[in-house]
């Protein structure tokens, strides 16, 4: 035992205590409140994707003619293909879900400041990622709705001044959805955007690890109880159980609601109703509303505003002297966030 | 909360996620269960068949996906297997390198399916294509056509008619179900059949004149002609010598047996006014039955047999055909071997039928006992054992008593004084010998072939609407009504022109038969007004009896086993010369044509 | 005994009910993360373990009559590999058949049939096998190897072979399921 643990030990020269050492960031006392440890919960639905993500590339191709077939050998023919396609579409949602969630706490309790400003740009970063990560792999099951989800997509980023059209051909491989648009998806999908992802969330807590967690103090907590717990074990158990709830829940989501199979992408037929996925709901309606042009740049605006919020709130409360002024904008953004996902959600066209 | 807690918290959560994961595999295997139940078997394409299927995947996509959906698919039987062709044979052709035939026939598919062809090709089914000479077929060919080619009236704008092709209701309507005659286009413009071809026993062509008269097209493949083609019709006269056509039932190309066990599939021939059989089923408890209990009657079982796969309702093929728990499940493909009476002619007859499978018209009870190989009465048994898995003998028997009554009361009552007073009047020459020029011939077709028809399969099958109101009813009112009253009025006729006796020699026929005790009523009031005398209606004269008796020996089944009775002697003279016009002219038309199988 | 020592040292005991809680709690969760997450471990096993494996499908040879006694036919695979049906015997049951795949299990070069010497020869290493399939000369006899034998099935009177379902599947499209 002993010489097994002095082999071991020799060819990898850490000790434990070193170990504790490196990871053990003491967590504050807040992040025993589940609310506060959202951020840990995309982490971990990321993990399942990458999973799951390679487990169904090991069956699907990305090309026009046998991406459907594929996607339906998954779902009906493989072992458990159904239950672990159904686990990436319903973690993907939650991802999304808890990415925004994780965004919305740390707005409300203002924890981009100074001096964090920086690691807000790279969450703003990461959300894109994700978005585009959502979005791509929607696409790749060449279905009706994905398929001219895309094409609209596609045309959209047509109408941005200047750059549009050249968004449109990088993004589709062409001017229009052809044979080679399936792979570039694909790769777009299950390599440069997850690499993207680990590299900023490194980075991301990084930044965490550097400046330490934002610490926040709650009335009903004892003066004299310590003010941070260790990281190990104590919060990785936290996360643990998170972990196990979080698998419960998606397959319950995932045998209740299981992912099925749309009809397959028709070039020449444009469904009745076409809808993005959830989380572009509120992009769609967007456009609906205003002129294509108008609710692009304006879309533009809103994103960029987002990346520089941190400093548009410094200048805010020094212009007019409201301490909690991006809070007030930042319930009235939610309520339109919120309004404008359900009045497309219930809206048939 | 302690570290401690936190464990144990993962731990239930574990457990808990393992929970939910036996619910996965749950869904898993239910899932799996059901997809054995509904997914298609795994198919191959044959090697062979490989590039017939690539190519055909993209020209004719439908027939690739109906053979997907076949049991032949499923064993590995492609396209080649059937349509290969030997290239001596007429219809042969070389199609990407494969020699092939279009028109694919029971010797084609007995290859494999032999006892299925061998049955099928002893039942009256495989003989429905010799029409060429019967009633039917002059109706079509000449009464609703012509037999050349004739002028148009007048030119249809937008599109040229040259020649009036006075055989297209022969070709669309008759051949349709009874079977063309296929024939290959010859170089002098003619055409080349079977009779040309003469084949030996293999089907190959023997005689090489024919052969090398056959028009062939830029590719080198002879040309179908259109008379003749496109043509599942069940009594095919093919161009190897076989009768038939397996698609007739077993449309191609998934060939589904679920299709063949249902009712809609025998409808496409047996419907209509004069043999309304598909009709007459739905209206009958069976099909009621039918119709709500479908998807309980395990359509696709293999074998679907009557008793163990299904009882819910019997469809045309249980009762006919199929196999069922008494008989071992055998299937039989001559529907005639469950039938005991023939109702497709004039007047019924039983189904004794020879070793050919025949129906015997011989009347001498000896000659006849030496030519039968199968007795309606064995018949009858084979259907009555259908019958007891849903009915008891007591039933079966009953029901049997009131049809064989039914049938037998047409018979003598409306079939036989018809046919005899048609037959005094071919006899007398007061009509001529040509069919349908005369009203009357109409009205006894109608009679016989339509209503008669319909009322004897009604009560086969056991529509009482169809017995009665659609059947015999009709047939009274158009005998009273109508074929009466026209041999009176051909009789009066003849009066006027001085033939006399040959006026009297076919009223006397129509007084004795009205003369009889069933006929009485009819004119019983009015000759008591003529008479104006209170005496009521005579009775029949003895001597008239033994000739209106038409020898019921060899016309009902009651009295097969009869035939050596005094009565039946004591009547043979009379009833030996009744026999000879008991087959008149169109009788022996319509049987030689066979232009419906029997009651099926 | 148990009495003698609670009474003697309860402090020691209560330590060791510390201790032992602390195993439990290990103990507890380290099977519930093994039981949720190895369960799911062997799911994914079975996700990626093709699932048509070892499956095949029945072709269609030839009737009995098409082949006599002592007689061979080629049988092209859908796969495009070829097959050599023999009947060996009378009898209308599959063993009086023979089915025989062309590829020498040494290294994969054709094997063909040498009339003259009632042998199948596989050019690439002089390997020769007997009528059954049986090596019987080179490398493959060697290995005490024989050419791999198809089962075959005779249904009325035809004889069925079954192939191997790999890269073979058409797959019904949504029409006909």
């Amino acid at each position: 035992m002993s010489r097994l643990s002095d082999w071991f030990s020799e060819r990898v020269p850490i000790s434990g205590d070193q170990l504790r050492e490196l990871t053990n960031e003491p967590v504050p006392n807040h992040l025993k409140r589940w609310w506060f440890a959202l951020g840990g919960t995309p982490a971990y639905l990321f993990v399942v994707q990458i999973i799951t993500g390679i487990l169904l590339a090991f069956y699907y191709q990305p090309t026009a003619s046998t991406a459907y077939e594929s996607v339906r050998y998954i779902t009906e023919d493989a072992s458990f293909g159904w239950y672990l396609r159904s686990l990436h579409k319903w973690a993907a949602t939650l991802m999304i879900a808890s990415v925004i969630l994780h965004q919305l706490r740390v707005y409300f309790t203002g924890a981009y400041r100074r001096p964090r400003e920086l690691n807000w740009v790279i969450g703003m970063c990461l959300l894109m990622c994700t978005l585009l990560t959502g979005f791509t792999g929607y696409s790749l099951a060449f279905e009706q709705l994905s398929y001219w989800g895309a094409t609209v997509a596609a045309n959209i980023s047509d109408a941005v001044p200047l750059v549009g059209s050249f968004a449109k051909q990088m993004l589709l491989a062409g001017d229009g959805y052809n044979d080679r648009t399936l792979s570039r998806f694909y790769i777009m999908h299950a390599a440069v955007l997850p690499t993207t992802i680990i590299m900023l969330v490194a980075v991301h807590i990084m930044f965490i690890r550097l400046h330490g967690v934002t610490e926040l103090r709650f009335e009903d907590e004892p003066a004299d109880q310590p003010r941070h717990f260790n990281f190990f074990p104590d919060h990785i158990l936290t996360e643990l159980s998170i972990g196990l709830v979080l698998m419960i829940l998606l397959s319950a989501l995932a045998t209740i609601f299981p992912a099925t199979m749309g009809p397959q992408a028709d070039p020449q037929t444009t469904p009745e109703v076409i809808k993005p996925e959830w989380f572009f709901y509120v992009s769609f309606r967007w456009l609906k509303l205003f002129s294509l042009t108008f609710a692009v740049i304006s879309t533009g605006f809103i994103v960029g505003a987002m990346f520089v919020w941190p400093w548009i709130d410094r200048a805010l409360v020094k212009a007019t002297g409201i301490k909690e002024i991006s809070v007030y904008i930042g319930i009235v953004g939610t309520l339109l966030l919120i309004g404008l996902t359900v009045w497309e959600a219930v809206a048939t066209h | 909360m302690t570290v401690k807690t936190k464990q144990l918290i993962i731990g239930v959560l574990g457990f808990a996620f393992l929970g939910s994961l036996i619910f996965v595999q749950a869904m898993e295997v239910a899932r799996r269960r059901q997809e054995a139940g509904l997914s298609p078997h795994p198919i191959a394409v044959p090697a062979a068949s490989k590039s017939c299927v690539e190519c055909h995947d993209k020209s004719s996509p439908g027939i690739i996906d109906h053979w997907e959906g076949s049991t032949h698919a499923i064993k590995g039987v492609g396209c080649v297997e059937c349509h290969l062709a030997q290239k001596t044979d007429a219809d042969a052709f070389d199609h990407y390198g494969a020699t092939i035939a279009t028109i694919v026939t029971p010797k084609d598919c007995g290859r494999c399916h032999k006892t299925e062809t061998e049955e099928f090709m002893a039942s009256h089914h495989a003989k429905a294509g010799n029409i060429l000479a019967s009633l039917d077929n002059f109706l079509a060919e000449t009464v609703e056509g012509h037999r050349e080619p004739f002028n148009p009236h007048s030119p249809t704008p937008g599109h040229d008619v040259d020649l009036v092709n006075g055989m297209a209701s022969v070709n669309v309507g008759c051949k349709q179900c009874h079977g063309s005659k296929v024939a290959l286009l010859a170089n002098d413009g003619g055409l080349i059949t079977v009779d040309d071809l003469k084949p030996d026993d293999s089907g190959r062509p023997t005689n090489s004149e024919a052969l090398a008269r056959i028009k062939k097209d830029d590719n080198g493949a002879p040309l179908l002609d259109t008379s003749a083609w496109p043509n599942t019709g069940i009594g095919r006269l093919n161009l190897d010598g076989s009768l038939g056509s397996c698609s007739a039932c077993h449309s191609r190309h998934d060939f589904s047996p679920r299709r063949a066990r249902q009712p809609e599939n025998c409808g496409k021939c047996h419907l209509g006014p004069d043999h309304p059989q598909k009709e007459i089923y739905e209206e009958s408890k069976h099909g009621v039955a039918f119709r709500d209990l479908k998807e309980h009657m395990n359509l696709d079982a293999h074998d679907w047999v009557l008793g163990e796969d299904y009882t819910q309702a019997p469809t045309c093929a249980t009762c006919h055909m199929s196999g069922h728990s008494r008989n071992g499940g055998r299937v039989t493909h001559d529907p005639g071997e469950r039938i005991s009476w023939s109702n497709r002619p004039p007047i019924s007859i039983v189904m004794d039928t020879d070793a050919k499978g025949a129906v015997i018209k011989e009347k001498d009870p000896e000659l006849r006992q030496k030519l039968i190989a199968s007795t309606w009465q064995e018949k009858r048994q084979a259907m009555k054992n259908v019958c007891l898995h849903c009915h008891t003998p007591k039933y079966v028997n009953a029901f049997y008593s009131q049809y064989d009554d039914f049938v037998v009361n047409y018979n003598e009552k409306f079939a036989k004084p018809g046919q005899k007073i048609m037959d005094v009047l071919h006899e007398q020459e007061l009509i001529t010998n040509a069919e349908f020029d005369e009203e009357i011939e109409w009205t006894w077709f109608y009679l016989w072939h339509h209503e008669g028809r319909r009322a004897r399969h009604g009560a086969s099958m056991m529509a009482p609407d169809y017995a009665h109101w659609h059947g015999m009813f009709e047939v009274a009112e158009r005998f009273y009504q109508e074929l009466i009253p026209q041999a009176r009025e051909l009789v009066h006729h003849a009066e006027e022109a001085g033939q006399t006796a040959q006026a009297e020699a076919v009223d006397q026929v129509i007084e004795d038969v009205l003369a009889r005790p069933e006929h009485q009523w009819y004119e019983s009031a009015k000759k008591l007004v003529e008479a104006g005398k209170a005496s009521l209606v005579e009775p029949p004269p003895a001597a008239v009896a033994p000739d209106a008796v038409d020898s019921p020996a060899n016309a009902t089944p009651a009295a097969t086993d009869d035939a050596a009775t005094p009565a039946a002697d004591a009547a043979k003279a009379d009833t030996a010369k009744a026999d000879d016009t008991a087959d008149p002219a169109t009788e022996k038309k319509a049987d030689g044509g066979t232009d419906t199988p029997p009651d099926a | 005994m148990a009495d003698d020592r609670s009474g003697q040292d309860s402090h020691h005991a209560g330590s060791d009910r510390r201790a032992f809680l602390n195993q439990t709690s290990s103990v507890v969760m380290c099977g519930g993360l093994a039981a949720g997450y190895g369960t799911l471990a062997y799911q994914v096993g079975k996700f990626l373990y093709p699932a048509d494996a070892g499956k095949g499908v029945w072709q269609f040879v030839c009737t009995l009559e098409q082949l006599a006694v002592g007689e061979s036919l080629p049988f092209t695979m859908p796969s495009g590999a070829k097959v050599v049906v023999a009947r060996q015997t009378e009898g209308d049951t599959a063993d009086a058949f023979v089915a025989l795949s062309s590829i020498c299990p040494h290294l994969g070069c054709q094997v063909h049939w040498e009339a003259v010497n009632e042998r199948f020869f596989c050019p690439c290493h002089n390997g020769a096998f007997d009528a059954n399939g049986k090596a019987t000369l080179g490398p493959p006899a060697k290995a005490n190897q024989q050419l791999t034998r198809f089962p075959l099935q005779v249904e009325g009177n035809l004889l069925l072979i079954e192939v191997p379902l790999d890269s073979i599947t058409i797959t019904p499209s949504e029409g006909t399921a």
